[in-house]
């Protein structure tokens, strides 16, 4: 699950007060409103990558308000995919495995799960420069699930797709949550997409989440 | 006669601004390589001839013309100058520069007109009257004044004697004769006599009398491996220092900012003064292992090349997302972690940037290496040192040299430099 409780955050002149939202554990939440009105930034602090000034945050059972990153169990997909240059498809999945000491034959287990799940198989020895579009979000997706969070984070991962690839990506997303049954938050800005996959939604504007029925 | 108005807009042609940015640049470029050129085609490669004294006297052309006497059978060398039309031997006129021979006699000098300077110069060349031989090292006796110093190289050539010819230090000079050692210094026991046939003495060019000379070949060491340190101490500082201003944000970052500007902005001169101050300020042991010891050269050097390598992995680390590093915290690095496996990956080339420069700009340090380390030969002396003592020296030629031998080093470095980062590209 994702609860957030009362959260106040301050990046510059912008300010976030008294923002709450709750998604049930397993569910597909989607979070939409306008450019600029804090939904990145709302990621970003779930992820632990921005500091918050009051309030909490719950992941699956677990006050992570204080952790680090690394320790709150999320999977992170930032809207420019933001794959590591210097590494190998194959690489990029086993990244979160490595650092967690596993041995080599779980790795690679696991890295096979995960390209068989995204349709990566015939991509793992590619560098990410030599990646489409929808490839390098199958990965970014990839990389993200590798370690089994128990959340998943996605800061509009269906922009800049095409008409098709967009279609697939949705029935790929989709697939993944009924396979792995982690929690999602998806930012997006379209309504379409919103319909289509999440099973909750969110609206964030002048500064409060409201949630849509 | 009338052409076919054209209708409406039209653009004028891209002509003049491509040509203006080919002008603009090419003309750059072309001082670029011209200087170098330059100094690769004004260094006389051929070995030069061991000349006696002038023979022509300095003054002004007075309406005569002025006379010298030659000496049938013997090479000459002249030299005319700006006011010379050249020399009338006879029936001969000779009017180019270098060594001529002539049945003697009278010969004039001829002005392009009078009452200017005489600016030619005729000088004969050295011939060896007399060879001796003790202990393994010749005394060669010359017929004039031979103008050779102690420590200079010399080619012995024509003995018709392998173990004469070849280029020698000489070891022991006086007015008219100079010594030096015979002999592959493997065989001490083989006796060596004097050769029989002519000896001929020339003086090789200035590439190969710089890179036999001791205190060069210390100068190339000590400059290589001052640099290397130089470049490992500089990279070892500016990358935590240039992560550091890329990611933080913290109190007094302007000031630490512009602290670190500092080095850039300083005349170099001053950098190596105020360094010498502050060792004034040192424990004694301190100052006395790094003061005018090489030490200094590289502290030196490093002042003023860490600086631009801070500002280059800067640079390198601000052009690299923060993105990176947050994706890796949250698939679990810390960031230690994040550090060296995502983010020094990508900014290897950066580095590779950052050490050439550092690497460059240490091997043409100068003003604070001179006030800091001093220019002791043999102990500080550095190549630009070097080139600066030669300069000094009255020797043009052996200061070319010298900035040839770092043309090479800095081209052989940049080479070095750009094959690893096309490896990075292409791999």
């Amino acid at each position: 699950m994702i609860a957030l409780e009362n959260i106040a955050l301050r990046q510059g002149s912008f300010e976030l007060r008294d923002i709450s939202l709750e998604l049930a554990g397993g569910e597909y939440g989607v979070l939409m409103g306008g450019s600029g009105c804090g939904k990145t930034t709302l990621l970003e602090a779930v992820c632990g990558l921005r500091k918050i000034s009051g309030g909490r945050i719950i992941l699956g059972e677990r006050d992570v308000t204080l952790l680090p990153p690394a320790e709150r169990g999320v999977g992170y997909v930032p809207q420019d995919r933001a794959l590591f240059p210097t590494l190998p498809v194959r690489e990029q999945l086993a990244f979160a495995l490595v650092l967690r000491e596993l041995g080599q034959a779980d790795i690679s287990s696991r890295v096979d799960e995960l390209a068989e799940l995204l349709g990566l198989t015939a991509l793992l020895d590619r560098m990410p420069g030599k990646l489409s579009g929808g490839e390098a979000q199958r990965v970014a997706l990839g990389r993200a699930l590798a370690h089994r969070p128990s959340v998943l984070c996605l800061d509009e991962p269906l922009a800049a797709l095409d008409e098709e690839l967009h279609d697939e990506m949705c029935r790929l997303l989709e697939r993944v949550h009924r396979e792995t049954g982690v929690t999602i938050l998806h930012i997006t800005h379209s309504p379409s997409e919103a319909k289509r996959l999440a099973g909750c939604h969110f609206r964030l504007a002048n500064g409060k989440v409201q949630r849509d029925e | 006669m009338s052409t076919p108005a054209p209708s409406g807009f039209r653009v004028a042609s891209d002509k003049p601004f491509l040509i203006g940015l080919c002008v603009l640049g090419g003309s750059y470029l072309l001082i670029i390589a011209a200087m170098v050129l330059a100094d690769l085609v004004f260094l006389n490669y051929n070995d030069q001839p061991v000349l006696g004294p002038e023979m022509v006297q300095q003054g002004r052309y007075s309406g005569g013309e002025i006379a010298v006497t030659l000496e049938p059978s013997r090479d000459y060398f002249f030299r005319k100058g700006k006011n010379d039309a050249g020399l009338q031997v006879g029936e001969q006129r000779i009017a180019s520069d270098g060594l001529f021979r002539t049945a003697g006699g009278q010969a004039v000098l001829v002005p392009h007109a009078n009452d200017k300077p005489v600016t030619a110069s005729l000088r004969p060349e050295a011939r060896v009257t007399q060879i001796t031989v003790s202990n393994r090292v010749a005394t060669v006796t010359t017929d004039v004044a031979h103008g050779l110093l102690w420590g200079e190289f010399i080619r012995v050539s024509r003995t018709g004697k392998p173990a004469w010819d070849g280029v020698r230090e000489i070891t022991d000079t006086t007015t008219n004769q100079l010594s030096f050692a015979v002999g592959p210094p493997s065989r001490q026991q083989a006796v060596v006599t004097a050769p029989t046939a002519e000896l001929s003495l020339s003086k090789p060019n200035p590439l190969v009398q710089a890179l036999r000379s001791r205190d060069i070949r210390f100068s190339i060491k000590l400059s290589l491996v001052s640099c290397t340190l130089t470049t490992l101490l500089s990279l070892w500082v500016a990358v935590p220092i240039g992560y550091m201003m890329s990611r933080f944000e913290f109190r007094g970052k302007p000031i630490i900012d512009t602290l670190l500007d500092i080095p850039i902005v300083l005349p170099p001169l001053v950098v190596g003064l105020s360094l010498l101050i502050l060792f004034r300020y040192m424990p004694e042991w301190l100052s006395d292992t790094v003061v005018y010891k090489w030490p200094a050269v590289v502290l030196a050097q490093f002042m003023v090349a860490c600086a631009f390598a801070v500002r280059t992995m800067r640079v390198t680390f601000d052009q690299i997302p923060q993105r990176f590093e947050q994706v890796a915290l949250t698939l679990g690095c810390n960031r230690r972690r994040a550090f060296w496996r995502v983010i020094m990956p990508q900014a290897k080339g950066g580095l590779l940037a950052a050490g050439t420069l550092a690497w460059a700009r240490a091997l043409g340090e100068f003003g604070p290496i001179l006030v800091f380390a001093g220019a002791t030969r043999q102990k500080t002396e550095v190549l630009p040192t070097s080139a600066f003592l030669e300069l000094q020296a009255g020797r043009t030629e052996g200061m070319l040299a010298v900035s040839l031998i770092m043309i090479a080093a800095a081209v052989v470095v940049f080479i070095i430099a750009r094959t690893l980062g096309m490896k990075r590209i292409f791999a």
